[in-house]
């Protein structure tokens, strides 16, 4: 089974210009990764991304326009050579980001069969939502993204599988979580 | 043909292959304000790659991998410590402000660095990779079509490029 699980709007690469913080606990765990990868886009890096995306698919059309109307986008990654090697607990300062009245969790799927977990946070400003953080957490490997600015999360999905984002496969739920 | 004629083709030949190799090597002013800064930052020269220019006389022809066009530079002798990607990156931010950090893969002994920039209407990419001692400093201007396996795969093609880059 798998623990689909974290998915955090997280706002990683440049530590000044993102909105949630890595702490200083995850950053200890990039000397226990066998790798680390940061993926940064920030708005003058999108704009010009935007420019190089075709317009003839529709798929990377519609990346296009979503990233049009993004501010910034940070993943970070860390890969593991054994399971064990980072406790759930090393999260705990990032989750304490993600939290009410800003932010509200909108997806927690955990897969047993896989030990993959992952959860959707969106950040709201004045009724429109603002930012999106997603945490994946698998047995050997940690994934952390930061979407910042307008984006609906339904077209998350399309954003999976670019940019370093994992493929994400949403469904919306009213509860804290789901098992599968 | 007779032997005049080969002696003309081989002349021509030459001529256009070292007017070619002088004006990529006077296109790349930026690159070499690059590698000035590494080499000053790290008291240290590129190692000289002979025939370097007809790397990107056949890039021109044949635009492998999207590439339009490709600046190399190989340092060896750099302290094999930590703090050397750290000097390394601050070296390729001080030539070049415009360079925006977009990946950076970081293994056990390695890291690769990938910065993007915008030059008229393509995409440059520089891709720096250090581990034990030794530094390759690749510029690469890409074509649409491989930006967009660059946007698609960040890591993969940091990855790969890496790979490829230890048989230059």
């Amino acid at each position: 089974m798998i623990r689909i699980a974290f998915i955090v709007w997280i706002a990683l690469a440049p530590l000044g210009a993102q909105e949630i913080k890595l702490t200083a606990k995850l950053d200890r765990l990039a000397a226990k990764a066998t790798e680390v990868v940061d993926v940064t886009m920030d708005a003058n890096l999108l704009q010009l991304a935007s420019r190089f995306l075709s317009d003839k698919s529709a798929d990377e059309s519609n990346v296009k326009k979503l990233v049009a109307g993004l501010k910034g986008l940070y993943v970070k990654s860390f890969e593991f050579e054994k399971p064990g090697e980072y406790q759930d607990s090393d999260l705990d300062s990032l989750r304490a980001q993600l939290h009410a009245p800003a932010w509200s969790r909108i997806v927690g799927v955990r897969s047993r069969k896989s030990g993959e977990n992952s959860e959707v946070y969106v950040k709201t400003e004045g009724g429109k939502i603002d930012g999106l953080a997603i945490l994946v957490t698998e047995p050997k490997e940690l994934t952390i993204v930061s979407i910042e600015g307008s984006i609906d999360p339904d077209q998350l999905s399309q954003l999976g599988g670019n940019f370093g984002i994992p493929k994400i496969e949403i469904r919306k739920e009213s509860g804290h979580g789901k098992d599968e | 043909m007779g032997k005049t004629n080969k002696m003309k083709s081989v002349l021509i030949i030459a001529i256009v292959w070292m007017l070619s190799s002088a004006a990529l090597e006077a296109a790349q002013p930026e690159f070499d304000d690059l590698v000035r800064a590494i080499s000053d930052e790290f008291h240290t020269r590129p190692m000289h790659i002979p025939f370097f220019g007809l790397v990107n006389l056949a890039t021109f022809v044949a635009r492998p991998g999207g590439v339009k066009h490709i600046n190399l530079a190989l340092f060896e002798n750099l302290p094999a410590d930590d703090r050397s990607i750290r000097r390394l990156s601050d070296a390729l931010r001080s030539a070049n402000r415009n360079w925006r950090p977009f990946v950076q893969v970081q293994g056990k002994g390695e890291t690769v660095e990938v910065y993007m920039a915008q030059e008229g209407n393509d995409c440059k990419l520089l891709v720096a990779t250090i581990e034990t001692g030794e530094a390759t400093v690749v510029e690469l201007k890409l074509n649409p079509k491989a930006v967009q396996v660059w946007l698609r795969e960040p890591e993969k093609s940091a990855l790969h490029h890496h790979d490829r880059g230890e048989a230059y």
